[in-house]
């Protein structure tokens, strides 16, 4: 991955977004003067981080704009604020084109919502996506079932990107995000890291058709993730969970047996995510293994 | 008055030159300078140059005068001279008509009847241009009583912007355009008119007026008929304007199921809750005017049969935007597995009129790594990282234009007719057929009944 050959930054308080539109103009037309820049797009996404995750979201995005060009809208929520208005900082990130003299160009805005500006996020947000390109929301923690600020979003995007694993109020909040699945395609990040696990899973069959309890080590995420997998491909739910509690996915037992490790090393934040921003499509396979959690 | 800043700091104003501001408000040259510096300090695209601004303001007169009043346009015309006799000017006149409807009459009559035979008289005129067929001819007639039609300049700014002018040139000056737009290759042609602000305090026109008059009617219908007409001869005045016209000759009346009005209730933009219209000041509390036209049109001709141009344009939608969108037919058959182009949109040429004046192509390209995954990029052309130089503001060109008698960017007489007989065809079916207003959300993108009208048709409105 290599680091931005530049980053330019603009910030404003109590912006309009024609003000974005106007710093992102001019931030362009800055770089094209240093070397000629392309904007190139694949997408716009979104993300919504309140103030405990900023951080983290922000190191999950580094290196993202040069996978995916994009346009990166993140969006903290100050609902508590007495003052009613966004604050803005946008930057652009250029990465030098392989083997050409230009650079390809990403834009990220940071919205601060403050006070009532809060309650209506989709309608900050549309004006910025980029036309004809999907829309991907990265929702940080556990997302607010039911409130004016998910539907919205959910309302405008292709794609809602959660990490199961950031929720405390599991296995039942499972049953609310399947609630969502006829109206967004959703992806996990925790179901993700449970990729490799799930292939060597799978080569164990048939012998794994018979299993019945399953032991995991790792996040309760990632637990009641496989074994609704299992549960779901095998169609049968008499499977038993046992959870050992860790902080990542270390070890799976199959009936008290060990499974082998699956190869290679489990891959890093941005490179989850980034995975999940080349999926369009709903995964049937993901919402069976939800559903067969709840049921 | 920040356009002509603009053409002052670039030298392209004449030698000898002088500006008179006409008005009924009470005022003296001063007065009106110091009005007129804050506007240019608030509103031009250049830094502000006191010394550019000085040089300007010294060729500014005001005259406060009514034309309605016995002698009222005697005052004007005294100015004129004494400004003419002091810049040795030799007659060249040109008129800015930013006047009410009721005014129009008797200032065109005034103008016509002081002609300076010694240089020449050029008038322009801003939209409104009428309210109807009627209206519209009635002006015409008063116009040509009094001048030439190459001395009137009907002004309608979007074709002063240089993304619109882009356009003729990307169709025009290019060889692998001009072949694929046409009905083999295009699938249908949307045009967005969006705004997200509301009346702003213009209720008094606007009731009456509404979106079809306020936008379609001409906005809307030359960025249509520039996108679908013939190549030009040449890029005179008469011959783009004479390919123009056939365009809107061609346009037959969309039935009422091609058309579809709305008009907005409470929502949110940018996060405000934003009032209803019948909630805006001095608009009636149970208006049926449209602030919301969407339209399914079709030119008639050998380039264009059967191939859908989805029009729309209104107030408080959810993003201020200008664009013309060529989305063409889908690759007849793509080789490649369906999940490889799960992702994959249709080809579409965006022209982005405003913001982000540019063009756009959207095309189908292979994700970098192992096996095929295709995915929708964009490759985006912005006129300002092309180009070093800023772009003109609208008024800049056409004034300058005004001055130099290029009529090419104005509408001739017959447009504006044609595009009026299109209107009053359209309004006549909404006085039998009543609509329930408020049907959209501001902040949103319209009323369902828009997205049903592409639906239907197996389509959807390019997403924001």
């Amino acid at each position: 991955m290599a680091a931005p050959l530049e980053l330019d930054l603009w910030t404003g308080e109590d912006v309009r977004i024609a003000d974005v539109d106007t710093a992102l103009a001019q931030l362009r037309a800055r770089a094209s003067l240093e070397a000629p820049s392309m904007r190139t797009s694949v997408m716009t996404h979104l993300a919504w981080v309140p103030d405990e995750w900023l951080e983290r979201a922000r190191d999950a995005l580094a290196g993202m704009a040069e996978r995916h060009p994009s346009r990166t809208v993140l969006l903290t929520p100050d609902p508590g604020n007495a003052m009613s208005r966004v604050d803005a900082t946008v930057s652009l990130e250029c990465y030098q084109a392989p083997g050409a003299a230009r650079n390809v160009c990403s834009e990220v805005i940071e919205l601060r919502l403050l006070g009532a500006r809060a309650k209506a996020p989709a309608s900050v947000v549309l004006p910025l996506l980029i036309s004809d390109l999907p829309v991907f929301l990265r929702w940080r923690g556990l997302p607010t079932w039911g409130s004016p600020e998910l539907e919205q979003l959910v309302g405008v995007v292709d794609r809602l990107i959660v990490d199961s694993t950031e929720w405390d109020d599991l296995p039942a909040a499972y049953a609310r995000l399947a609630e969502l699945f006829d109206r967004v395609a959703v992806s996990d990040i925790a179901w993700a890291r449970t990729s490799r696990w799930r292939h060597l899973l799978a080569s164990l069959w048939p012998e794994i058709g018979a299993v019945r309890t399953l032991r995991v080590h790792g996040t309760p995420a990632q637990a009641l993730l496989l074994v609704g997998w299992l549960r779901s491909r095998l169609g049968r739910d008499d499977i038993e969970l046992e959870h050992v509690d860790a902080e990542r996915l270390e070890g799976i037992e199959l009936d008290g047996k060990p499974a082998p490790f699956p190869p290679g090393d489990p891959p890093q934040p941005s490179d989850v995510l980034s995975e999940e921003l080349e999926t369009f499509t709903r995964d049937p396979v993901y919402e069976a293994a939800v559903r067969a959690v709840v049921a | 008055m920040p356009a002509l800043y603009a053409l002052m700091i670039r030298r392209l104003l004449p030698a000898r030159f002088a500006i008179v501001g006409v008005a009924r408000t009470e005022g003296t040259d001063d007065s009106w300078r110091a009005e007129m510096e804050q506007a240019v300090k608030d509103h031009a695209r250049d830094e502000f140059r006191q010394d550019v601004w000085d040089e300007l303001a010294a060729l500014m007169r005001y005259v406060s005068t009514d034309f309605a009043d016995e002698g009222g346009e005697d005052k004007l015309e005294q100015m004129i001279e004494s400004c003419e006799q002091e810049k040795d000017l030799g007659g060249n006149r040109v008129y800015y008509l930013a006047v009410p409807p009721p005014a129009f009459p008797t200032i065109v009559e005034a103008l016509g009847k002081r002609k300076d035979a010694r240089g020449w008289t050029r008038l322009i005129v801003e939209k409104p241009f009428g309210h109807d067929l009627a209206s519209a001819r009635r002006l015409n007639e008063l116009l040509w009583a009094h001048f030439e039609e190459r001395e009137i300049f009907r002004i309608d700014h979007y074709l002063g912007k240089e993304t619109v002018q882009n356009m003729l040139a990307l169709r025009f000056a290019n060889g692998i355009f001009e072949p694929i737009w046409n009905r083999q290759f295009v699938d249908h042609v949307q045009i967005t008119v969006a705004e997200s602000i509301g009346i702003e305090a213009r209720a008094g026109y606007y009731e009456s007026a509404g979106a079809i008059r306020d936008i379609f009617q001409n906005h809307l219908l030359q960025l249509l008929a520039l996108t679908a007409m013939e190549p030009p001869i040449d890029f005179t005045a008469e011959s783009v304007r004479n390919e123009k016209v056939k365009v809107l000759k061609s346009l037959h009346t969309p039935g009422p199921k091609s058309i579809v009005r709305g008009q907005y209730g409470r929502g949110f933009v940018e996060g405000e809750e934003v009032a209803a219209y019948r909630e805006e000041q001095g608009v009636a509390s149970e208006s049926m005017t449209e602030t919301y036209v969407a339209a399914k049109l079709f030119v008639d001709n050998w380039r264009w049969a059967d191939t859908p141009f989805y029009v729309r344009m209104g107030k408080r939608l959810a993003r201020r935007e200008t664009t013309i969108a060529l989305q063409f037919k889908s690759a007849p058959h793509p080789p490649f597995e369906e999940s490889a182009t799960e992702g994959l949109r249709p080809n579409v040429l965006l022209i982005h009129v405003q913001p982000d004046e540019g063009v756009s192509l959207a095309i189908g390209a292979k994700v970098p790594g192992q096996g095929m995954q295709i995915r929708t990029v964009h490759m985006d052309f912005l006129y300002g990282g092309a180009f070093r130089t800023g772009i003109p503001e609208a008024y800049e060109r056409l004034i300058l234009d005004v001055m130099l008698g290029e009529a090419t960017l104005f509408t001739r007489a017959d447009e504006t007719e044609e595009q009026w007989l299109l209107v009053d065809a359209i309004v006549a079916q909404w006085q039998r057929d009543k609509t329930s207003f408020p049907n959209y959300e501001a902040g949103t993108w319209g009323p369902i009944s828009s997205d049903e009208l592409l639906h239907r048709d197996g389509r959807s409105w390019r997403r924001h």
